[in-house]
């Protein structure tokens, strides 16, 4: 598979010719058998329903900007997790345990877009799908839910399956599993050789950006 | 004191490459349900598996149920962020309050070995202060003992972790068995910063072996401490104690839920355990039982162990099962630099500050903090960067530029309170249980540590060069919920970790814990375990009866 498309003011091309999967002969075999599985065939839908699966991949799409192919199939990697209920188990008092809160929270998103534009969320237009996100996520609450919650949802989900995916590491310059090689170049601006410096040194995401900044776990 | 390996041999009875010895589980011991055996403890992590070593070199018949896997690191370990999430207790539990604290992830365990399996590695002792914050700061509690007490257990489980470390200046000051490890970029940026502002930082306590330790190889510094030790380097009682164990005749009985301890309404002694494995229902008999569950499991359990004479839960007559239970404030700063530091290489602990430990009378708050390397992986640092607000293309770029960050975390001594506390849900799980309800709320002294803490890194993390900084707030660790005290009116067990109320029930783990100061529980949580152990060996094994 080629890298994922990433313009380069969004940081694309950062490492250039870095490749952690090309790593994977220096990995124990049970790590393998699980890391090389992300990158066969994405499994069959199971837990998303028809109507589900068009809000969800526009929703995923967007909160991590993905426009083209290739894709990580972040949400064939959701579904299998709600399907087998890999989840962490807690829920809110006054939310639904995840799987359910998925299914809700997908329904209230295209009801949402329905409402004002509508159309199904997953109709609207990459800008439009834009900003209806911005407006939920800068609201304190949404349709009667903690926004912070339901992000905070949508993007655990979201930001677990695409950087578990080796070529999410290839654009960050992570080389992925170290086992039994590790590692034997620590410090500062120290490199293993198989690593790759970074191409782009100043581009500071946070430049223009308060100094500090803080958020919160949910 | 005795060399290691004449007190504890574990480290010597590990194959001499990375892996488990499959014999030793093979051969074990195997007691039957209707054995009266001298002591069952229920959950096989820091305290249940501390006890079980000690009883089982003392000559006990000694068994230990884990809900959990006996895990075979070669086999169900990866070098992986995604595929660890097998590491966590992910049963279905409720969470409530105002500060609602989410679990099943770094703040609990499952299988033998615990939440160690993938806690960072941290282990600081606590200070002497911890033990009387109530008579001194008048927040929190005072302990049934004091530091003396515990000091003798510390010094025994720093060996057999064993800890690396330099000499530690803070607390009880101390030297550790391991010299300290080389850091990495994120340390280096740690020491540099704290040189800058006139802060002690020092590299450890970490229970990663430095050098070889009998078995068990040195670290390999390959960064995936949270997600189990593939090497054996990183210490959990699963090669720290389990293995001298079952060399003493001791069961490890996996993949066993415990759901109710049994009491003799006549004597109001315990008679056993009740637990599911394999999907039947069993009842092991026990002269003592043990709860080591941790502090959400251990009061769920004493919970649902109602009876007659104790209709509002096991050792519960006085309403104190479930309550004081803390978690540590622990925000994370990041530090934005031009040079590559590459985190996540070595492991993720490395170097320590206690110098905000202590209460510092010029402060408008009591207690303190402890600030840590801290190095997330990809995923946890795309929650990072996500609880900025940032999504999409902008959330790429971040990540675009993870090389470049160094991160920071504190623990910060959050208060025990009475309402921080686990009841029984409705909803119930696939045992038919009733599943743990955890209501979290903070207090303002809880919100100006908190806010102390982020401005203390955001000083080092600048001091070192740091361009910009972003913080998470976020939570760890769980002490409490089941504490020790000096009587039944303010807590649940003893001194010796004897419950109140049932002469023959025990519980070992870190819900005993009465405050939590600013330091990781695992050591506190063994030491005590280990204290509790020496008062029933001298006892010996027919006097709790």
């Amino acid at each position: 598979m080629t890298a994922l498309p990433l313009d380069p003011k969004d940081g694309g091309g950062r490492f250039p010719g870095f490749d952690a999967q090309g790593q994977s002969p220096h990995w124990d075999p049970v790590t393998q058998g699980v890391v090389l599985a992300r990158l066969g065939r994405p499994t069959d839908l199971r837990f998303f329903t028809v109507a589900e699966e068009a809000t969800a991949r526009a929703l995923f799409d967007q909160l991590l900007g993905q426009r083209h192919e290739p894709r990580v199939p972040v949400v064939n990697m959701v579904d299998a997790r709600l399907a087998e209920d890999q989840t962490d188990g807690w829920h809110y008092e006054d939310m639904e345990p995840d799987p359910a809160a998925w299914r809700n929270t997908l329904a209230e998103l295209d009801a949402e877009a329905r409402e004002r534009l509508k159309r199904p969320f997953a109709e609207l237009s990459w800008e439009e799908q834009t900003l209806l996100l911005t407006d939920i996520q800068a609201a304190e609450t949404w349709r009667g839910r903690q926004t912070s919650r339901v992000w905070s949802l949508w993007t655990r989900y979201a930001c677990t399956a695409f950087y578990s995916h080796p070529l999410a590491w290839d654009e960050i310059g992570f080389a992925g599993p170290a086992y039994p090689r590790g590692y034997k170049n620590l410090g500062l601006n120290a490199r293993e050789p198989f690593e790759v410096a970074d191409a782009r040194p100043t581009q500071d995401p946070a430049a223009h950006t308060a100094k500090s900044q803080t958020g919160r776990q949910r | 004191m005795a060399p290691v390996k004449d007190r504890n041999a574990s480290a010597w009875l590990l194959p001499p490459v990375p892996g488990t010895n499959h014999a030793m589980r093979t051969d074990m011991a195997q007691f039957r349900d209707e054995d009266e055996v001298d002591i069952v403890i229920v959950g096989c992590g820091a305290g249940g598996s501390t006890l079980l070593q000690r009883l089982a070199r003392a000559g006990w018949k000694a068994v230990a149920l884990d809900a959990g896997p006996f895990w075979d690191p070669e086999r169900d370990w990866v070098s992986d962020e995604a595929g660890s999430h097998h590491l966590y207790w992910t049963e279905p539990r409720v969470i409530s309050g105002d500060d609602p604290v989410p679990l099943g992830s770094n703040n609990s365990g499952r299988g033998v070995g615990g939440s160690m399996v993938h806690y960072a590695g941290y282990t600081p002792r606590f200070h002497p202060s911890d033990f009387h914050t109530y008579s001194t700061d008048g927040v929190g509690a005072d302990w049934p003992l004091e530091y003396g007490d515990l000091k003798s257990y510390y010094e025994d489980i720093e060996g057999e972790l064993p800890v690396a470390g330099e000499h530690w200046p803070w607390g009880d000051p101390h030297s550790y068995p391991h010299s300290p490890h080389p850091v990495s970029g994120n340390g280096e940026l740690f020491l540099r910063g704290a040189l800058a502002c006139g802060i002690t930082a020092k590299v450890g306590p970490v229970a990663i072996t430095n050098g070889r330790f009998g078995n068990r190889p040195h670290c390999i510094y390959r960064g995936f401490c949270l997600q189990g030790c593939k090497v054996n380097a990183k210490a959990s009682p699963l090669i720290t104690h389990i293995p001298d164990a079952l060399h003493h005749g001791a069961e490890v009985r996996a993949d066993s839920m415990v759901t109710r301890i049994e009491i003799d309404d006549r004597t109001g002694k315990a008679t056993g355990v009740h637990y599911v494995r394999h999907g039947r229902s069993r009842f092991q008999r026990a002269r003592i039982v043990a709860v080591a569950g941790y502090s959400i499991e251990t009061p769920r359990l004493l919970l649902n162990s109602a009876s007659q004479r104790f209709p509002e839960g096991l050792c519960n007559d006085f309403d104190q099962v479930g309550r004081y239970l803390m978690v540590q404030g622990a925000p994370q700063t990041a530090g934005r630099f031009e040079s590559e530091v590459r985190m996540w290489k070595a492991p993720p602990p490395e170097v320590s500050s206690e110098d905000f430990y202590e209460t510092d009378p010029s402060k408008p708050y009591k207690r303190g903090f402890s600030i840590q390397t801290v190095s997330p992986l990809p995923i946890t640092w795309a929650e990072h960067v996500a609880a900025q607000g940032h999504w999409g293309a902008k959330l790429r770029e971040y990540m675009s530029d993870y090389v470049h960050w160094a991160c920071l975390g504190a623990l910060c001594e959050f208060l025990p309170q009475p309402d921080n506390r686990v009841t029984l849900a409705s909803e119930k799980d696939r045992n038919s249980m009733p599943v743990a309800h955890f209501h979290y709320s903070q207090c303002d002294n809880d919100r100006q540590l908190m806010q102390a803490a982020q401005g203390a890194m955001e000083k080092i993390l600048k001091g070192a060069g740091a361009e910009e900084v972003i913080t998470i707030r976020r939570f760890a660790h769980l002490v409490g919920g089941a504490r020790m005290a000096a009587d039944e009116q303010h807590g649940v067990v003893d001194a010796d970790c004897r419950s109140f109320a049932v002469p023959n029930l025990y519980i070992t783990d870190g819900s005993v814990l009465p405050t939590q100061g600013s330091a990781n529980p695992a050591l506190t949580i063994m030491a005590v375990a280990a204290r509790a152990a020496n008062r029933l060996i001298a006892g010996g094994p027919s006097k709790a009866t």
